[in-house]
């Protein structure tokens, strides 16, 4: 257990990318909350993970079919991630500075959800 | 003249091992391809949604692309030379023959992407954003693909 001080710094992370996506919907020239939708992705981005842990018994092998179909499936939802407000204020539903600060946020809360796995990820046993 | 190159090597690095992590890192490369290749194309059907802007017909060539990754994906290299221990429902023939349906697929479909560029856009003088778009959805597909395919060594399975 990697202890508090991981926990803290990840949690204030965290914070500060929900912060810079709500800054890119509630700011005075923005106003729009269709980015929100953001979110969808960040909360099924360590499923496939999950998925791939729970169907892989040996843990011998370094490596499996499934744990690289999971980081394949990963990749895709990250990259929706930031592919989704590109397309928004490519069509002008939402302003180009509001969709560079939920970018910003994007990358910060990836970032987190990572150091996540790294800090707490080993020895875990996946009990539901 | 002859070989100059011969003994050249690129820069050692040895801090990470790389032979380990090459499975992860094919895989992350190999979906960053693919799902850039669909917000390549969901970009085009948003920012022109007249059909007569981009016939919505062309988004097959990426629907057959996507389903070709995954019938190639689906067996592995060990399963087509007969090597693994259980044969698999089709056996060692049958996966031959599976793979190679799935890569008249992709290859079909990259065909038919740049068909539709070249006759649908580029000869056409209208905007030629749409062709390139369903283009590089398929190329990028394809790439994705055969990065996927061949740049994981089943080694690593153990």
């Amino acid at each position: 257990m990697a202890g508090i001080k991981a926990l803290v710094v990840l949690s204030f992370s965290g914070a500060i990318g929900l912060t810079f996506l709500m800054l890119g919907c509630a700011l005075e020239g923005y106003g729009v909350y269709w980015p929100l939708f953001v979110l969808i992705f960040h909360v099924i981005s360590p499923i496939p993970h999950f998925i791939a842990k729970r169907v892989t018994e040996d843990s011998d092998a370094s490596s499996s079919a499934c744990q690289e179909l999971a980081y394949f499936f990963t990749t895709g939802i990250v990259v929706s991630a930031f592919g989704l407000p590109v397309i928004l204020a490519r069509i002008s539903v939402i302003k180009w500075g509001a969709c560079g600060l939920v970018l910003a946020g994007n990358a910060v809360i990836f970032i987190t959800i990572q150091g996540f796995f790294l800090a707490f990820g080993r020895g875990d046993d996946f009990s539901w | 003249m002859a070989g100059f190159l011969d003994n050249f090597r690129w820069p050692e690095c040895e801090c990470i091992d790389w032979s380990e992590r090459r499975n992860a890192v094919a895989s992350v490369v190999a979906g960053v391809l693919f799902f850039t290749g669909w917000w390549i194309m969901i970009d085009a059907a948003v920012v022109y949604p007249k059909p007569e802007q981009m016939n919505h017909a062309f988004h097959t060539c990426g629907v057959f692309s996507t389903l070709a990754f995954f019938m190639i994906n689906a067996v592995s290299n060990a399963q087509v030379r007969g090597d693994s221990y259980e044969s698999g429902c089709l056996g060692r023939t049958g996966a031959r023959v599976w793979l190679f349906i799935g890569f008249m697929l992709m290859f079909g479909s990259l065909i038919a992407s740049m068909w539709i560029l070249f006759g649908a856009y580029v000869t056409q003088n209208t905007n030629v954003y749409p062709g390139l778009a369903v283009f590089f959805q398929n190329a990028l597909i394809f790439f994705s693909t055969l990065i996927y395919k061949f740049g994981r060594t089943e080694e690593l399975w153990g």
